[in-house]
């Protein structure tokens, strides 16, 4: 039923084929972890005839039906740091730091489906171990019980397509919504056969979900679970389209998983993250936005193991900037688009001189959605950067549940983490709106919106609030919906 | 509580809010007005267009 594989190099991997049978594909497994696996990891206990309730979905459905033998019991391979060992009489884990800290030692795991080909099922890896995985990761935590143990990983799910009931695109919709699930207690749990049918009106049946999904199946399938789909496109017919990408972005650094599309290569990944350059100093002249300091995205595609870096030009199989079609599946109460967003936050500079921002051609925006209460709990944390009467007015302004917030740095804030001014705006906003705004702050000034009535008078509507610069370089940069990746 | 009073709350729960000269905002409200918000308008339109084309992309690798 286990079984303890003990790794000095990645080489020692080769192993698992003299422990698992053929047609869960331990051959083709071991090459891929050996290629992709960092060497913190140091031991790999089997577990044979694991019931996963995804595979089991597929199993009932299709596998079942068919004239030769499927078995209904999968492998799950966990993985651990070199502090963990496993004693195979008494079936029991032992850790140097004791029992209770047997998570702190764990990587995840991987689900082998005995299908033969693409057998890399439900998998939950954290991206520490990742080699090359990307700096920041949309990441939630993800229980596993084993052995009596319950265990914790923090990462984003992953699995191969079935190729022959799934393709690319359900494999992404099934990553994002098993995040969802996990990350988020209002939304279900979606199996992998649920997915196949939720693309559709009716149920195809048979073979019909590996003929490919086409871009309106996916938002179908959002819709199904419970999202709010928003669907953008790159406008190919002009020769750059740098807006799109820097939406892209910020729904990214925003903790929403994107679906996305490539439609020269017919494929279909979830973007999880992505990796700054190197800070350094440019001089180059012109405002720039976060999207213009990203270097690589990470994406889970069911073709290679998860977090795979993908540089944002130049890259083997594909690039960022191949993406052409994204989906982001928002929660209901987000009105006011990214598009919206991305148009008024450089005319913000006209009230520069109210509320002193740096020059307009040495800033770098960055532009992203949070809560409320994430807000609120940010500067919290960080009270001592912010003079008492603008802590006092984040948290007194009646912030609906959603906001847009837009950092403005200079190169040289950028480099360090701070930002100088912040814009808080309503992410209920319609697109007409002159004021779509809660508030807007430097280090020196803040001007306070009243949203508490539908006509703004720019005359009582409106407020000033003088500040106490606090003798600090800047406000830290807002970065809390992606987890920091620490490389093992 | 009546809207009046509920306006004059979130002013008057800030500490040191002092008026702004609505001329010092009149250049951005104007940017607003007429520029930003027609071309906002148009590119969520643009966009959606866009969208309506790709919905029909298929994805199979």
């Amino acid at each position: 039923m286990y079984a303890w594989i003990p790794l000095s190099a990645s080489a020692d991997l080769a192993q698992l084929e003299a422990h698992v049978s053929p047609e869960y594909g331990p051959v083709r497994v071991a090459k891929k972890l050996a290629g992709g696996m960092s060497n913190a990891v140091k031991g790999v206990l089997v577990e044979r005839n694991y019931v996963d309730k995804d595979y089991r979905s597929t199993y009932y459905h299709f596998y079942a039906k068919k004239g030769q033998h499927y078995r209904a019991d999968c492998v799950r391979l966990h993985f651990f740091d070199e502090t963990v060992t496993f004693d195979e009489n008494a079936l029991k884990l032992t850790c140097r730091d004791g029992p209770d800290y047997l998570s702190d030692h764990y990587f995840g795991y991987m689900v082998l489906r005995p299908t033969g080909i693409a057998t890399i099922g439900r998998s939950v890896v954290s991206p520490d171990v990742r080699s090359g995985a990307s700096r920041y990761i949309i990441t939630a935590k993800h229980k596993v019980h084993l052995l009596g143990y319950k265990l914790m990983v923090q990462g984003f799910p992953s699995m191969d397509q079935h190729i022959d009931i799934s393709v690319c695109a359900h494999a992404a919709c099934w990553s994002i919504l098993r995040h969802y699930s996990e990350r988020y207690n209002v939304y279900r749990e979606f199996l992998t056969h649920d997915i196949t049918l939720m693309a559709h009106q009716f149920d195809p049946g048979g073979l019909i979900p590996s003929k490919g999904l086409e871009v309106s199946h996916a938002e179908r399938v959002f819709q199904e679970a419970g999202t709010f789909p928003v669907h953008v496109t790159r406008d190919t017919k002009r020769a750059s389209d740098p807006s799109f990408y820097r939406q892209l972005s910020a729904y990214v650094e925003s903790g929403f998983p994107l679906f996305a599309a490539m439609h020269k290569h017919g494929h279909a990944v979830a973007v999880v993250g992505f990796e700054w350059r190197t800070p350094a100093n440019s001089a180059l002249p012109g405002m720039r936005y976060a999207w213009d300091e990203v270097q690589a995205l990470a994406v889970v595609d069911d073709n290679h193991l998860p977090y795979l870096p993908v540089p944002v030009r130049g890259g083997t199989p594909y690039s960022g900037e191949d993406i052409d079609a994204f989906i982001v599946a928002l929660p209901e109460k987000v009105f006011y688009p990214a598009d919206a967003v991305d148009r008024l936050a450089p005319t913000l500079f006209k009230l520069g001189s109210v509320v002193g921002l740096p020059p307009q051609d040495e800033t770098i925006i960055r532009y992203f959605i949070t809560t409320g209460s994430a807000l609120r709990n940010f500067v919290r944390e960080r009270e001592s950067e912010l003079d008492p009467k603008l802590l006092a007015t984040i948290m007194t302004l009646p912030f609906a549940q959603f906001v847009w917030v837009v950092e403005f740095a200079t190169e040289a804030q950028w480099a360090v983490g701070q930002v100088a001014a912040r814009a808080v705006i309503d992410a209920t906003a319609s697109l007409r709106e002159v004021m779509p705004l809660w508030l807007m702050h430097s280090s020196t000034q803040a001007l306070v919106f009243n949203r508490l009535t539908v006509s703004l008078d720019l005359q009582t509507g409106i407020r000033g609030l003088q500040l106490s610069d606090m003798g600090h370089g800047g406000f830290t940069r807002m970065e809390k919906n992606l987890r920091p990746t620490q490389t093992k | 509580m009546d809207r009046d009073k509920k306006e004059a709350d979130v002013f008057e729960a800030i500490e040191g809010l002092t008026p702004v000269d609505p001329h010092a905002l009149a250049d951005f409200q104007r940017a607003m007005n007429d520029e930003v918000i027609p071309e906002i308008v148009k590119v969520v339109e643009e966009r959606r267009m866009l969208a309506a084309e790709s919905r029909h992309w298929q994805l199979k690798c």
